[in-house]
């Protein structure tokens, strides 16, 4: 196992051809970073944007951003966080990981998967450009909710122009990920062996491939709006901005079960290598995600309860319903560390924040499926505390799991450790401290998505403690980019096997792999073929695992 | 050892809902207590949910963590086809006690009980206004300047008909604990039943722009004294109303969804006048009748009631366009202030009464 392979080149190719390299390059693993380093800028942007509505929010009174700049911020943050950072980076690792998990030489399309990684800068600059026209960025938030959204400037049309050059990446790239998990597997990886990080990306594909023209529809119908006099929003001609609504919701619910699915996916693969142990329930937790998948597509109108206009006790029933295969992944992910020999490594910690907080965030949204209960928290912080706590305490500490868990595996270096637990304990203070007090700010009556608030409510301590957290949350994703600066500069050291521990097949070839990714083809003759190599290895008394 | 942790997850679980019951408000209608309790009762599964899970994510972190020098490999249990099907049944289990409770408090929030007090709420960019159209009373907030500021009988059910003129709102009570959207051409009707007299604050929920942080209103639960008291105030405002003498004298007045175009009419003193009244509500009477002020103590003038669609014509006696210049009142005596506006008697020669 420890037999590093010489690089084959001799010296490092010239410079200019490097950077060609990186933007002609078809290699899903390159195309993956590309993914990564993408996800990251807009991270920094989105993350930026945060702290301004924090500092604004902090007191009451304006002193910092106008109204009408706090509007454009919030819509930015959202829209940056959402299409361009999470899903991004969820599709980063899955084009990095997918292949080499399936023992495949790249994916399906490379291609077109070259396209749709490169879609994506040139949406989100279209996006972040409204910054510089008159009249300013979008700001209708990002849900866009006509017909406020017909209102605004041409700040408003690069939203929507942005957001269909995103969507036709996801696309592109989601049918990219079914055919290559349909088709390219391995001889013996039948569909029940592939990890589940694979059938988390295959159910977000899915989910992507059949609500994501939705969106596009959508946002073609509110630019024909602005541009070409229909009415599909406007009530006082015949049309309803309901309209808008279930399109967007129909969209918009499966699309934060595209945010989580990879999150669950990549903490389902990290638990099990630091527990010692297989997955618990494999088959459960596939059935889980194909339920979620299924179900997702039954619950948008729970966010339309206020409108009067759905039919309740339905979407209500359907929104607990989907929390049942959500909650069994609870019972996978602790039957996973039961009695197994927990490794406390930066990933585990980030995959057990994950399941703490994750938690807090799924238990917080059974009072939004309420309807009665919903009619008093829907559009408050609780929404805004509940978001986050499963996009940032779900979504973002899967992520960090992720990255501390394959970083060695993409660059063949170690993160630091040191600073990756320090990075984790920071995070996850700085996280509750930020996102807890907002469900009492919610309790207490504060909307979401103001400006500014009387100093006589009763918000501004609550307020000024999350703002503190946002900074402290800012200290440790700073951290984190220190981290892969530093780790980078140091020498590749990472093993194949780089935690000594892995199962699937992306352990059984070089730290970082060949272009080809494998030299050899290891047999896959159950779920977990690098532990079976290891036993083979062992059995044969061929020295200790390192 | 099995106790003392028993005790410290009952401890944890105090701990938890006396801080959370710190945070909400009291609620001020029935509608309101209906969901405060749904409240406390998912509160109640939602610690219990967590306790089970983040104990067991603490037992595990604790109990089963590496020894430094054990290298032994732990039991690869995969988990049986029964363990999946048990953990499908608890969530089940807690989705099928959750959800009656969550329909009974709802079906109790939607009953609409007989309104005493019915109010048109229209939502606009950024101001709240109220019609109350059987009291004739009309308040509205000024956008940046001043909210809304609207009062309602404790104890009696107020239904609130929820409209927007343009993009949407929402109209949001905290300590109601309900908030519905404000649509464009979709009306939400809903019902309150106050039964704490206080001033509570509203806000607009849902983002409608610029001026959305600042859309602010006032609910103000009063005795039935006190609102009857601000209803006759608010009512006066009513002849502060200023609008032009008709053409010729001649006033034309139109009643439609029984409310009439306008609650403004003005004559000019001293000259002949007529009125013209179209009733377009079909099989409805309607009247027309000027009085002498809003306590409706001295009628000067009235037309028989009459059924439409018709329309009716008259001339205004001498006792009414000899009247001294002023503010009078008129109604439909058929449907009192709901149909009422101010009657201007202009003086002779004050500009626009020629022609």
């Amino acid at each position: 196992m420890a037999v590093v392979k010489a690089p084959t080149l001799a010296r490092p190719e010239p410079f200019r051809s490097r950077i060609l390299d990186w933007l002609t390059t078809t290699d899903h693993k390159k195309i993956g970073i590309l993914y990564f380093f993408n996800s990251l800028g807009f991270f920094a942007i989105g993350g930026i944007l945060a702290l301004l509505l924090r500092t604004e929010l902090a007191r009451p009174g304006t002193q910092f951003l106008s109204p009408h700049a706090y509007n454009q911020v919030f819509t930015e943050h959202g829209t940056l966080m959402i299409f361009l950072f999470v899903f991004p980076m969820l599709a980063g690792f899955g084009n990095f990981l997918v292949p080499l998990q399936i023992g495949a030489l790249d994916m399906a399309f490379p291609r077109i998967n070259a396209l749709s990684f490169w879609l994506l800068p040139v949406g989100g600059l279209t996006i972040l450009s409204g910054f510089l026209v008159k009249g300013g960025a979008g700001a209708s938030g990002w849900t866009g909710f006509a017909p406020l959204s017909v209102q605004g400037g041409s700040g408003m049309d690069l939203w929507d122009l942005g957001l269909l050059i995103v969507g036709t990446s996801s696309l592109l790239g989601a049918i990219n990920f079914l055919v290559t998990i349909v088709r390219m597997r391995a001889p013996g990886m039948t569909m029940m062996r592939i990890p589940v990080f694979c059938w988390a990306v295959l159910a977000t594909s899915l989910l992507a491939v059949l609500a994501i023209p939705v969106f596009t529809a959508a946002l073609l119908m509110l630019l024909a709006e602005r541009h070409l006099g229909t009415v599909f929003f406007d009530a006082s001609h015949g049309g309803s901005p309901l309209i808008w609504q279930h399109a967007f919701w129909f969209f918009g619910h499966p699309e934060v079960y595209m945010l989580i699915l990879i999150a669950w996916g990549i903490v389902s693969e990290v638990i099990p290598v630091f527990s010692g142990k297989p997955l618990y329930g494999y088959r459960g937790v596939v059935l889980s995600f194909l339920m979620v998948t299924a179900l997702s597509f039954t619950v948008w109108a729970h966010h339309m309860f206020a409108t009067g206009a759905v039919e309740l006790p339905f979407f209500s029933i359907t929104t607990e319903l989907i929390s049942l295969p959500t909650g069994v992944l609870f019972f996978m992910w602790l039957g996973t560390m039961w009695k197994g020999k927990l490794r406390f490594e930066p990933p585990m910690l980030f995959a057990i924040g994950f399941i703490a907080m994750f938690l807090i965030g799924g238990i917080d949204g059974v009072w939004m499926a309420s309807p009665a209960m919903d009619f008093a928290i829907h559009d408050t912080y609780w929404v805004v505390a509940h978001i986050h706590y499963v996009l940032f305490g779900g979504t973002v500490f899967g992520i960090m799991a992720g990255m501390y868990y394959w970083f060695p595996k993409v660059t063949g270096r170690f993160l630091s450790r040191r600073l990756g637990i320090w990075q984790f304990w920071i995070q996850l203070i700085g996280f509750n401290l930020t996102f807890f007090p907002m469900h009492v700010l919610g309790l207490r009556g504060m909307p979401r998505r103001i400006a500014d608030y009387l100093p006589n409510e009763g918000w501004t301590g609550l307020n000024t403690l999350a703002t503190i957290g946002a900074y402290v949350i800012a200290v440790s994703i700073a951290l984190f980019f220190i981290n892969v600066f530093v780790s980078l500069r140091k020498p590749r050291d990472a093993p194949d096997d780089a935690w000594g521990a892995g199962n699937s097949l992306e352990w059984a070839t070089t730290s970082p792999p060949p272009a080809h990714n494998f030299d050899v083809m290891p047999e896959v003759r159950s779920g977990r073929p690098v532990y079976d190599m290891r036993m083979h290895a062992r059995a044969q008394g061929g020295g200790s695992t390192p | 050892m099995s106790s003392t942790h028993r005790f410290v997850r009952l401890g944890v679980a105090a701990l938890v809902l006396v801080s959370m019951a710190a945070c909400t408000e009291q609620p001020a209608t029935e509608q309101a207590q209906q969901t405060h309790r749904l409240f406390y009762i998912i509160l109640a599964l939602a610690i219990f949910v967590s306790v089970v899970v983040e104990g067991a994510l603490l037992w595990a972190i604790v109990r089963y963590r590496r020894r430094p020098g054990d290298d032994e490999e732990p039991p690869q249990r995969e988990g049986t086809t029964r363990m999946i099907i048990a953990f499908f049944l608890f969530g089940t289990v807690i989705v099928a006690a959750l959800f009656p409770f969550g329909e009974v408090a709802l079906g109790n929030i939607e009953q609409n009980p007989t309104p005493i007090v019915t109010i048109d709420v229209t939502g606009s960019q950024w101001q709240w206004s109220a019609v109350y159209s059987n009291e004739g009373v009309v308040v509205s907030g000024k956008t940046f300047v001043r909210p809304l500021v609207m009062e309602v009988p404790v104890d009696e059910p107020v239904r609130i008909n929820l409209v927007s003129n343009d993009v949407m709102h929402e109209f949001f009570v905290p300590a109601f604990y309900f908030m519905r959207n404000a649509l464009p051409g979709h009306p939400n009707v809903f019902t309150w039943t106050p039964t704490r007299i206080g001033t509570y604050r509203g806000q607009c929920a849902e983002f409608c722009g610029l001026g959305h942080y600042q859309m602010r209103f006032i609910v103000k639960v009063v005795n039935p004294t006190d609102y009857q008291a601000w209803v006759q105030k608010e009512r006066k405002s009513i002849l502060k109303i200023n609008c032009p003498p008709a053409a010729g004298n001649n006033l034309e007045l139109t009643a439609h969804n029984i409310s009439w175009n306008t609650n403004c009419l003005a004559i000019t003193a001293g000259q002949s006048a007529s009125i013209t009244v179209h009733n377009l509500d079909a099989g409805i009477d309607h009247n027309f009748a000027i009085w002498n002020s809003l306590d409706t103590t001295h009628q000067y003038f009235a037309i028989p009631k009459f059924s439409g669609v018709a329309t009716h014509s008259a001339n205004l006696p001498q006792e009414v366009s000899q009247l001294k210049p002023g503010k009078y009142y008129f109604q439909c005596n058929v449907h009192g202030p709901s149909m009422s506006g101010v009657f201007i008697v202009e003086p002779a020669g004050s500009g626009q009464g020629g022609g």
